[in-house]
């Protein structure tokens, strides 16, 4: 009966060591009014191409990364490459079709308009 | 067993992403902007890091928000002053739910290694970012030195 198989066999490779980037929480501001909610945040050097903001079951996930390329000796460096990464509850009010952001000058700027049925409305007061 | 090197560096892998997740776990809710992570902009003055590229030395500054109007540089020799405002940008109309990042003025400056050339220096703001390329003076520029 030999039934004992060699499990423990792997391969074994360098490419196992990853190097992660630190990741820390951008700053934001969070606004709102009766049409939307508006988040800013603080993104320094990060590209467009490397935001991804995902939002699934009340839950938005804010992350972007910063590349850097440095070249030289190094006098100081007091910041490098970073994961700017940030989660928020939103209310399930949000329309998630229609939000959209903008990114300028490193600052995010995203819209997350309010449904419709969440927007407040007035009601009018008929004379009887 | 861990007999070879590189199951030892998967279990420290495995255990430093445990701890960032449990870091991030806690702080996900609600993060208090302390002085841990070293990343705010602390005092109102911008970040900074300073490389040297033989015949010139390259400046970058975070500045998130700052607009090219709103910032100034100054150099003299080897004093360099980085100045500048960040106006708030909240939207009029719209009630404040957070603001971490808010307005402010900052002023930082620098003693360079070696005096620069203030006529030919160069400044980019993008993204965010400020990158500035400072040549050096002739007298400070390395000479390569022929033996004879």
């Amino acid at each position: 009966m030999s039934e004992r198989k060699d499990i423990t066999t792997r391969q074994e490779s360098i490419s196992e060591r990853n190097i992660k980037i630190p990741t820390v929480a951008p700053l934001v501001d969070i606004y709102e009014n009766d049409e939307e909610i508006l988040l800013h945040a603080d993104m320094p050097g990060v590209k467009k191409e490397e935001i991804t903001i995902n939002i699934d079951n009340g839950r938005l996930e804010l992350s972007g990364i910063r590349k850097m390329e440095t070249s030289g000796a190094t006098g100081w460096e007091e910041f490098g490459e970073v994961e700017y990464q940030r989660v928020f509850s939103v209310p399930q009010s949000i329309d998630v079709g229609k939000v959209n952001a903008e990114l300028s000058d490193g600052v995010l700027k995203l819209h997350l308009p309010k449904a419709e049925a969440a927007k407040p409305r007035v009601i009018e007061i008929k004379a009887a | 067993m861990w007999t070879r090197v590189s199951d030892i560096d998967r279990m420290f892998g495995a255990m430093n992403l445990l701890h960032s997740r449990m870091n991030r776990l806690f702080t996900d809710y609600d993060r208090s902007y302390g002085t841990d992570a070293g990343w705010r902009v602390s005092g109102g003055t911008p970040k900074t890091n300073m490389y040297d590229l033989g015949d010139k030395l390259q400046v970058v500054a975070e500045l998130p928000g700052v607009a090219k109007e709103d910032l100034n540089v100054r150099i003299q020799g080897n004093y360099l002053e980085l100045s500048g405002s960040r106006k708030s940008d909240g939207p009029e109309g719209y009630k404040a739910h957070r603001i971490e990042r808010g307005s402010s003025t900052f002023t930082r400056s620098f003693t360079l290694p070696v005096d620069v050339d203030s006529e030919r220096v160069e400044a980019v703001l993008k993204d965010g970012v400020l990158k500035m390329i400072l040549p050096k003076v002739e007298a400070a520029k390395p000479k390569q030195i022929t033996v004879s």
